[in-house]
């Protein structure tokens, strides 16, 4: 069946290959790519761990089919930190207990760091908005709201 | 998910012919996040996905000469509730916006896409049909503009034929003296979905109603206007005791769906307080959206 070659930016590295139509990005960013950061969660749209920003907005990769990422740019957990530097949101995370068996982590992070593009200081309603995409299982939501108030502290000042 | 061709054609008569060829083993995909949980799920196997990503003419937002706003097919939730143009002549429709779904789901699923699929769990079609909106679909044999309540047929049902696409949504200045408002009630705060909606275009005069517009979405099986309870409010005071007849009548003329997100008793219950409160807030606020 039909076969596509793509050609996008991942994590800021051109990536060409070819894939099937029925490709979800999940997959291919998964197990083509093998940047396994990026969770398989529920696979219905519903739990958000899947979330990567492709052209700077936060999608469901679950949701998404590789093709129509040909041509795009994207960012998946792996890209968040810079070498070995992480990302303030990852530090606020590991400090806050912003965590607990880290499945949904990945998503979060992704959720996060797109608010924090967009709002330099959330209040608590705009974060809990920002994440309202994502499940934590684990249910430590007030833990992981404290992590980004904490991360944007770190990043903007008070 | 089964296996099929994707195809990506240029313009809305490229997409058309490809349509009226292939039949009703194709599906159009624009977002995809509804289409793709459907296939997931093996409801529809379809052969070939025709993207419409691609097509220029399903693009953007702009406004006309006579204040219409054109939303492009392809528009996005979040470009909707971001866009300027819209906040400027329609703020109602762009806190609508606000509201779909979550956030993923707004970066990627379509204007477009969300009428097309009919689904009665989501906000965009009850607040159009408010607002007057008007859906504009092409193909080959040209163009046709349907209103929404002769888009919307019922439950997951279009007028949509088989070789058309929708191109755009026009959405008409409210009247002088209106106040619009859009709301929407969730079982729990983490739903996605309402469980009711409710749209009022009110154009209130000396604390009268000279004109309404009710529109009850979410607990019906597609958008519909509330006629009886318009006819009943126009021309009257806008008092407690009118309000609250109102939200009955409103909640006497629907016929609710029953299922397991809620029962028929519990959406017309729910509708009916949704109805009162939106009808006080618009009545007692004119900051609620005031058309000059």
């Amino acid at each position: 069946m039909s076969q596509h070659m793509i050609s996008l930016e991942v994590n800021g590295q051109t990536v060409q290959a070819q894939v099937p139509a029925r490709r979800l990005l999940s997959d291919f960013l998964r197990d083509d790519l093998h940047l396994t950061g990026t969770k398989r969660g529920c696979e219905t749209g519903t739990c958000g761990a899947c979330s990567v920003k492709l052209d700077g907005r936060l999608v469901k990769s679950c949701l998404s089919l590789a093709v129509q990422a040909d041509g795009g740019r994207l960012q998946t957990i792996e890209g968040l930190a810079s070498g070995d530097q992480l990302h303030p949101l990852q530090e606020s995370f590991m400090q806050c207990g912003g965590l607990q068996c880290g499945y949904c982590t990945p998503g979060f992070l992704m959720a996060a760091s797109t608010l924090l593009e967009r709002e330099q200081r959330p209040s608590e309603a705009q974060i809990r908005e920002a994440l309202s995409g994502n499940l934590c299982r684990c249910t430590g939501y007030t833990q992981i709201v404290e992590s980004v108030q904490d991360a944007a502290r770190k990043m903007h000042g008070d | 998910m089964r296996e099929f061709e994707f195809l990506q054609p240029a313009s809305v008569a490229e997409a058309s012919r490809m349509l009226a060829d292939l039949g009703e083993e194709c599906r159009v995909m624009a977002g995809g996040t509804a289409l793709m949980l459907v296939m997931r799920q093996r409801m529809l196997n379809p052969s070939h996905i025709i993207s419409v990503q691609r097509i220029a003419e399903l693009q953007g937002i702009t406004v006309d000469a006579q204040g219409v706003l054109h939303i492009g097919a392809l528009t996005r939730h979040a470009d909707l509730a971001d866009s300027a143009l819209v906040r400027q002549h329609q703020p109602v429709l762009a806190a609508m916006a606000a509201q779909v779904a979550n956030p993923q789901v707004r970066n990627q699923g379509t204007l477009g896409g969300n009428l097309c699929y009919g689904d009665p769990s989501t906000d965009p079609p009850g607040c159009l049909m408010a607002l007057g909106a008007q859906v504009v679909l092409g193909s080959t044999r040209g163009q046709r503009v349907l209103a929404m309540d002769e888009f919307l047929l019922d439950y997951f049902a279009t007028a949509i034929e088989s070789d058309e696409i929708v191109i755009e949504v026009r959405v008409p200045p409210l009247a002088a003296h209106s106040r619009a408002r859009y709301t929407r009630y969730k079982r729990t705060a983490a739903e996605h979905r309402p469980l009711v909606s409710f749209a009022a275009v009110l154009q209130i005069q000396d604390g009268i109603c000279r004109d309404a517009q009710l529109v009850v979405g979410a607990s019906v099986a597609v958008p519909q206007r509330m006629r009886e309870a318009e006819a009943f409010l126009t021309g009257r005071q806008l008092d407690a005791a009118v309000i609250e007849e109102a939200a009955d009548r409103v909640a006497a003329a629907i016929a609710p769906i029953s299922d397991l997100r809620g029962s028929a008793d519990y959406r017309r219950e729910m509708v009916r307080v949704n109805a009162r409160r939106t009808l006080q807030d618009l009545a007692s606020n004119p900051s609620a959206q005031e058309s000059p």
